[in-house]
């Protein structure tokens, strides 16, 4: 430390630095959150790790029925919690190899001084994969002769998933890449590579390259009522081994996709603690 | 092209339905009959689908048939303007003509509203839907939804692209809009609209199937003074495949190269 404050070896110095000391511990004690998680819980607070969130709740009483098709997975779709970090888990990143951990802690310590780098979504470019699927908003699916396409309430990312055909030899590379799909059974299969690498995994900022592989696997469960989701990441640049982790999207039939405009500006705010993005 | 795959899946589900609906053996008559009649309607239903006199399906990615910039009434002529809004749209002549589009949103990747989207060169894509008509735009990605066998609210939120009910009238689909909110233009040159505008679309499958009739109805009594009506027309693209078209990274990229970034 420098300064008058931090001068080492002065009395008087020493003794404010105890009562501002003592001032931060009683302000702590009053307040008391949680010590926010840290990355491989070093307890590092730069390394400090943006919580999960509550996340859309499910259906109002009264709303329609799901349809109990298991191949139609028409309407609207909301995640069930948000997690700002998902790797195999909750607050567990993804297995970066050391360099791209190293960026992911230089993020997060940007994030933590209050200058985040600036992600693909916040120059309103699409989300990237798999973060778009980690997004709290509505996600409708329509389903038509070859195709299904999901259309996000989020800064109007659209995914378009052709059926029962094959990736092209070079796809070119997109913020959403290339997606093919099949049915095994109930579950929809969905294989995404052609992805570029100006998007983050999670909104942490955890790295991929452009050999980012997902392959989503989607099945309705509980009646109809809910969409699960196992993703699987690979990535053999940024990536010591593949990855999967399981999320839950709710069958929200009175929820209408709203415009989002994030060329004007991001105007949301979290409503009776139903979160959206920050 | 027929929505085989959507056909043969409400087949499948309605077939699933009846079955379900038919009463298991011992049951009283009634439910029987109930059952019977739940069947008879559903084939009756699906009929008409089957023989391909149903709406017809405009699913499919399209591309406006000249595009301009400047729209005509049908007419062809300039619509009718009252003096205020003249003034305004004269203004956005000059101040295009001097090379500065700063009236107009698109330049900053905000959306068009209507019908401009509906205007413009890039193509577009119909999902159609029992309940919804998803209108997916090359153009920055931009979503527009119409909702069959609704009503237009009487209150509605002001959005770029309003909010829209459709119904069908024989083969022709009509999509009613309104709730749009101000500052967007009706056309690349700059018309102006309110948020008084109500705007009626007609769509009308071409008996070849490979075209589409547009007629626009433009109703705004605080910009024109009285209502004015025009045209479009779109081709159908088989194969063409809507690419990832994202406003905002090619308006950083053009920044950028003109240093201003």
């Amino acid at each position: 430390m420098s300064g008058p404050l931090g001068q080492r070896g002065t009395k008087a110095g020493a003794c404010l630095r105890a009562f501002v000391w003592t001032l931060l511990v009683a302000g702590t004690a009053v307040a008391a959150p949680p010590a926010p998680k840290t990355l491989f819980n070093s307890g590092d607070p730069t390394l400090a790790l943006t919580p999960p969130l509550r996340g859309a709740g499910i259906a109002p009483p009264g709303s329609a029925p799901p349809n109990a098709d298991p191949h139609n997975l028409e309407g609207v779709w909301w995640l069930q919690g948000y997690e700002y970090m998902l790797g195999p888990a909750s607050g567990v990143p993804p297995p970066l190899k050391p360099e791209y951990m190293r960026i992911l802690e230089r993020r997060i310590r940007a994030k933590n001084r209050g200058t985040p780098e600036a992600d693909a979504s916040t120059q309103c470019f699409p989300h990237g994969m798999p973060r778009l699927m980690e997004s709290p908003y509505p996600i409708e699916i329509v389903q038509t002769p070859g195709r299904i396409t999901f259309l996000h309430e989020v800064a109007h990312n659209i995914r378009r998933i052709w059926m029962n055909r094959a990736h092209p030899a070079n796809p070119p590379l997109t913020f959403l890449g290339d997606s093919v799909g099949h049915w095994e059974a109930d579950t929809l299969v969905v294989d995404t590579v052609g992805l570029n690498d100006r998007t983050f995994i999670d909104d942490e900022g955890s790295s991929h390259s452009t050999r980012l592989h997902t392959i989503e696997r989607y099945r309705k469960i509980d009646g109809g009522a809910n969409l699960e989701l196992i993703m699987t990441v690979e990535d053999p640049v940024t990536l010591e081994h593949p990855y999967s982790y399981r999320r839950v999207y709710h069958w929200r039939p009175d929820i209408r996709p709203q415009e989002y405009v994030c060329e004007e500006n991001n105007r949301n705010a979290p409503i009776n603690g139903v979160t959206v993005a920050k | 092209m027929r929505n085989t795959g959507g056909l043969l899946r409400t087949l499948r589900t309605l077939r699933a339905r009846a079955t379900r609906a038919l009463p298991a053996p011992g049951a009283p008559e009634a439910p029987r009959t109930l059952g019977a009649l739940v069947l008879a309607a559903l084939l009756l239903a699906a009929a008409p689908a089957m023989a391909g006199s149903g709406p017809p399906d405009l699913t499919g990615v399209w591309s406006i048939v000249g595009h301009t910039s400047t729209l005509k009434t049908i007419e062809g002529s300039l619509p009718p303007l009252n003096a205020a809004a003249r003034t305004l749209y004269e203004q956005h002549l000059a101040a295009a003509a001097r090379g500065d589009r700063s009236f107009d949103g698109v330049t900053r990747c905000l959306p068009p509203g209507l019908p401009r989207l509906m205007l413009m060169n890039e193509p577009f894509e119909i999902l159609q839907r029992q309940r919804v008509i998803y209108f997916v735009h090359q153009l920055n990605r931009l979503p527009r939804r119409a909702y069959l066998g609704e009503q237009l609210p009487e209150d509605p939120d002001p959005l770029y692209l309003g909010f829209s009910v459709a119904h069908w009238q024989g083969d022709v689909l009509v999509i009613e809009s309104s709730g749009f909110r101000e500052g967007t233009l009706l056309d690349d040159a700059g018309l102006p609209h309110s948020d008084a505008l109500h705007l009626t679309e007609r769509y009308q499958l071409g008996k070849d199937g490979r075209t589409l009739h547009a007629r626009f109805k433009i109703e705004d009594p605080k910009t024109y003074t009285h209502s004015w009506n025009a045209q479009a027309e779109y081709v159908r693209r088989p194969g063409y495949e809507i690419p990832e078209e994202v406003c905002a990274d090619q308006l950083a990229s053009k920044l950028r190269q003109n240093g201003k970034d």
